[in-house]
């Protein structure tokens, strides 16, 4: 026992031997003694001899007074006990970390009488207010925000361990610092910072505005608020998600843009600039910011308006500002196809002024669950783009029904006819799965020629019938029945449905149909009836969204009734009468639905 | 006058002797009666006993657990008063103060490891040595009361080191405790209420870390500590650690001189009455099972210094195992608190992993309702097994049915808590951790 306590005592002793060795073992003092002994073969008079010789190392400490770290707290940089040559000029060849901060006019920097003066002095500004990093870290790791951990790696330097490689390539190198200078040169057209002029410029060119907010330049709501993007994520998070926002967030509706990896890169260093209030304004000019509505025209409108020419026809001009917006960036256009959504080719034919205008004017009033933004542009701009898009009335040539179907129904029906083409991810309702015969050969062949030549209301799905003749989309029809249904169709049975609803709409039938409906349906068509149940994501085709009053306003009574009542054939809706509810229960819950719709409109 | 100035001389030559002797009372004793009054006569070390059963000394019998627990404790006291130097409970500076210690506060490193690693290997402990006592039968009369007082101390254990995960103030932190505080919403009628009153607020924020620093460095620590020195307390008044029916108390009439009522206090005349012939006297009067006086137990050894030496080494162990951990692995430090990202899966600390998992099969059963029982169950063990047999041994046979029991509950939790450490990624579904 006394042994033990010996050896136990011996090994306590050496533990701690090791912690107080650790202790006293700092990567910094080496670095300043390095450059205390440099500095000592360079001195020249003797009294800096003297100086050099009784100095020894000692924590160099920053405390920023002019500026706050991003969470407000007080920025406190140790950088310079590791890089303590900064301000020495006669290291400028030196190796990191003992190492001269360039001097470049770039910076502001200017020389007097042969000496480089700094705009940004280090005491003033810190060193983590451009560079990020951890200014408290003493260590390398820690100083540089090498671990994952920390949200401010050094930026365009530092590479985290979790970052993906082939991402990590593109987020590095000095342009990167462009967006921490922009967090006090907020000038639209800083000559220092054209990465984030750029980027800007295609925050407007590519249409992220219409979607994402950003306070004072955009007021979209689709997608989230980037105000503060460049506080929340890091760079290699920015590249990634814009390269391929579902990989990121499953559920995310953010089209893939194509778009060049220079591109991109000055839309993260935009991004990452984008850090909230900046270090310009004040707090009352961050308020005015925050509480001002964005004005419709946002600039990239007047920039487009600036380069379309004025003496123009209307479509002419509707023309240049269809392609100024990059709509194209999206919609296909004749050769050009931004593989996100619909197909304009034919949009004279199909469509008329009227739902051009209001669709660009809100979207969602003719699509309910469209995720085209609304872009807030000019209201004549509106009608010149609808001018030019009216112009787009030329049929398509003569086709074998299989071409027919790849040149215009492939786009968002598949190649396979699957549901799954291009863009289908991109449009709500999705397109309909064709090989699922347990649906097709259960309906009607009128109701599909009726969908194909008339479009389906609150869809994408366009009255091709206005594009084609007659044999043209039985041939189309015919071909996919045969391609991809391969069934027979089934003999319907007759079943007893009521063409009027037998209910008459009351708030007292309202009201039950609600409870109704609130017991039984929400598990699929969610509490809200938008479709987004808990049990939504698992069900292919996904459940109805009852609230896309433009496609239940133009559904029959009839089809409601048979769809509750007898369930859709293919699809997770059962038939309810099996599950014990009467035609009168039906009755309210159609009334309840076409309650929500009526007040929608 | 020279008589006088001759007396002072003495005493100055003798002054660190006499200060020496007034602290310690003894000198190192030589003799039983020495190694008797050593114990009496200290504070620390009237503590304990004057003579040890040698079963309480066998390291394979205790593994040392209770001890252990403790000199954890002693390990978090140290170096948390340590850490409160540095430390802000202020949601601007908290996570700064962390990174100060990481990196520019002496022995910071050192100090914030030794106490996160000693706080969770203290739960781990203070559970095994629940454990022990189990499985050695060691709650039965007259310790029934003793085994309330350790199952609250292993819940005050828990709720400790609850409360000082939050204080780093990192998403870690701000997340675990997020979950932890859901799960104590889910308790019936005052669920809410007590989950409002621990974070001061709807959700977790400044009022919360006050609130969780205040119960973590004050409130919590006093009331381990006063019920740490009851329990202490009480495993004298029990007469010891529990030993084996064979070998209890069985009375060996030793030849006692009832003579001299010399106080052992009284330390002057004990040195000089070194040499006399052992004697015991009557401390006071006691009775049952408790003290025996005049009566030497068999196979028992001098506290002094077979405990002694056995409680250095249990200690000089446990600052080794946490020191050693404390160099080579660093305390996690996560992203500083974004709450608009939570981590998914956000989980709480690994104690309550097993409750996490119970919660994601049923909030209200999974959370409340089994653990309630359980705990409950676990308190009323002495009073619902009220069978005498199979005390103070491992594993007796007399007790299989209670410790296949109590062992099924064990590994059901652990089951249960290495699922949800180790098979849990995003949305609780399940992976492999391979």
């Amino acid at each position: 026992m006394r042994l033990a306590l010996a050896v136990l005592s011996l090994v306590l002793l050496i533990l701690a031997g090791v912690v107080i060795y650790g202790q006293f073992q700092s990567h910094w003092q080496d670095s300043q003694k390095e450059y205390l002994n440099q500095a000592l073969a360079m001195a020249k008079t003797p009294a800096e001899k003297a100086s050099l010789e009784g100095r020894d190392p000692k924590l160099e400490q920053n405390i920023v007074a002019s500026f706050k770290d991003a969470h407000g707290g007080t920025i406190v940089d140790r950088c310079e006990s590791c890089h303590i040559a900064v301000d020495d000029p006669r290291f400028d060849k030196g190796n990191e970390p003992v190492r001269t901060h360039p001097y470049l006019a770039q910076l502001g920097d200017v020389q007097k009488n042969g000496r480089w003066e700094r705009k940004h002095k280090f005491s003033e500004f810190g060193c983590t207010t451009c560079h990020d990093g951890q200014g408290h870290g003493l260590e390398k790791a820690d100083a540089h925000g090498e671990d994952d951990a920390w949200p401010y790696p050094l930026l365009g330097f530092t590479v985290q361990s979790n970052w993906d490689k082939s991402i990590a390539l593109h987020v590095q190198g000095k342009d990167y610092l462009q967006a921490n200078c922009a967090r006090c040169h907020t000038d639209k057209d800083f000559p220092g910072t054209p990465l984030v002029t750029r980027g800007r410029e295609l925050f407007f060119k590519t249409g992220c505005f219409g979607c994402h907010r950003i306070q004072g330049l955009s007021s979209g709501t689709i997608g989230p608020d980037l105000t503060q993007i460049g506080k929340e994520r890091k760079v290699d998070y920015l590249w990634g998600h814009i390269v391929d926002p579902r990989a990121y967030t499953p559920t995310s509706v953010m089209p893939k843009f194509k778009l060049s990896d220079d591109d991109r890169k000055a839309l993260v260093i935009f991004l990452k600039s984008r850090q909230g209030t900046t270090l310009a304004e004040s707090p009352m000019e961050a308020f005015k910011l925050d509480t001002s509505t964005i004005a419709p025209v946002p600039e990239s409108a007047a920039a487009v308006a600036a380069t379309v020419s004025a003496n123009l026809s209307t479509s002419a001009r509707g023309e240049q500002l269809v392609n100024g917006y990059a709509c194209l960036s999206c919609h296909k256009l004749g050769d050009h196809d931004g593989g996100i959504s619909p197909d304009l080719t034919y949009e004279g034919l199909i469509r008329d002024h009227d739902w051009l205008v209001s669709h660009f004017r809100t979207p969602r009033s003719r699509i309910p669950d469209s995720n085209m933004p609304a872009f807030g542009l000019p209201e004549n701009d509106y009608g010149d783009m609808a001018a030019f898009l009216l112009t787009r009335t030329t049929s398509p040539p003569a086709m074998s029904p299989a071409d027919t179907y790849k040149t215009l129904c492939a786009r968002c029906h598949g190649d396979k006819g699957d549901g799954k083409g291009v863009n289908a991810i991109y449009i709500d309702p999705a397109p309909r799965d064709l090989t699922l015969a347990e649906f097709m050969a259960n309906k009607p062949h009128d109701r599909f020629i009726n969908s194909i030549k008339n479009g389906v209301p609150g869809t994408s799905m366009p009255p091709w019938g206005k594009v084609l003749t007659d044999d043209q989309v039985n041939g189309v029809f015919s071909y996919v029945w045969a391609t991809y249904v391969k069934e027979k169709p089934r003999e319907l049975k007759p079943r007893k449905v009521p063409d009027v609803n037998p209910v008459a709409m009351s708030q007292q039938s309202v009201d039950r149909g609600e409870t109704i409906f609130q017991a039984r349906c929400i598990g699929c068509h969610g509490k809200k009836a938008d479709g987004h149940g808990p049990n939504s994501p698992d069900i292919s085709p996904r459940p109805r969204n009852l609230r896309n009053f433009a496609f239940m306003n133009s559904a029959s009574d009839h089809r409601l009734f048979e769809s509750i009542n007898y369930g859709v054939e293919g699809t997770a809706m059962p038939s309810w009468l099996d599950y014990g509810l009467q035609q009168n229960d039906v009755g309210d819950i159609v009334n309840y639905i076409r309650s929500m719709n009526k007040a929608a409109k | 006058m020279s008589k006088e100035k001759n007396s002072m001389v003495k005493a100055l030559v003798d002054l660190p002797k006499n200060v020496w002797m007034s602290i310690f009372r003894n000198p190192l004793p030589s003799s039983d009666r020495g190694r008797a009054a050593t114990s009496f006569s200290n504070f620390f070390l009237h503590i304990q006993p004057v003579r040890v059963s040698r079963q309480a000394l066998r390291p394979t019998y205790t593994m040392g657990l209770g001890l252990i627990s403790f000199f954890l404790f002693v390990i978090l006291m140290v170096t948390g008063i340590l850490l409160m130097f540095y430390y802000v409970p202020s949601t601007t500076q908290a996570y700064d103060r962390m990174l100060d210690l990481r990196s520019s506060v002496a022995f910071g490193i050192i100090l914030r490891n030794m106490h996160r690693w000693a706080a969770h290997a203290m739960v781990a402990v203070v559970f095994l040595h629940m454990c022990r006592v189990f499985l050695t039968g060691a709650y039965k009369p007259p310790r029934e009361f003793n085994w309330l007082i350790g199952v609250t101390l292993f819940i005050l254990t828990l709720f400790s080191s609850f409360t000082g995960y939050l204080l780093p103030w990192d998403q870690l932190a701000f997340w675990a405790i997020t979950v932890g505080t859901s799960i104590a919403a889910y308790a019936p009628f005052i669920g809410k209420s007590v989950k409002f009153l621990l974070l001061g607020d709807a959700t977790v924020g400044q009022e919360a870390l006050l609130r969780f620093y205040v119960l973590h460095v004050v409130v919590l620590p006093t009331i381990l500590t006063m019920f740490v020195a009851i329990h202490f307390w009480r495993i004298r008044k029990d007469g010891g650690l529990a030993k084996p029916e064979e070998s209890a108390p069985v009375p060996v009439p030793v030849s006692v001189e009832i003579e001299q009522a010399v106080p052992v206090v009284a330390s002057a005349a004990v040195v000089a009455a070194e040499s006399a012939p052992r004697r015991f006297t009557i401390q006071g009067l006691v009775r049952g099972p408790f003290v025996k006086v005049g009566k030497l137990e068999e196979d028992t050894v001098f506290s002094w210094p077979n405990l002694l030496i056995a409680e250095l080494v249990v200690l000089l162990i446990t600052i080794i195992g946490v020191m050693a951990v404390s160099i080579f692995f660093n305390a996690p430090l996560e992203h500083p608190v974004n709450v608009m990202h939570p981590p998914n899966p956000a989980k709480a600390p690994w104690y309550f992993l097993g409750l996490q998992e119970q919660v994601s099969y049923s909030a209200f059963w999974g959370g409340v309702g089994v653990p309630g029982i359980e705990l409950l169950l676990l308190a009323l063990v002495p009073y619902i097994d009220r069978g005498k047999a199979g005390v103070g041994r491992w594993f007796a046979r007399e007790r299989v049915w209670a410790n296949a029991l109590f062992l099924t509950f064990v590994l059901i939790n652990v089951v249960l808590i290495v699922i949800g450490t180790f098979f849990r990624g995003a949305n609780w579904s399940f992976v492999s951790p391979f």
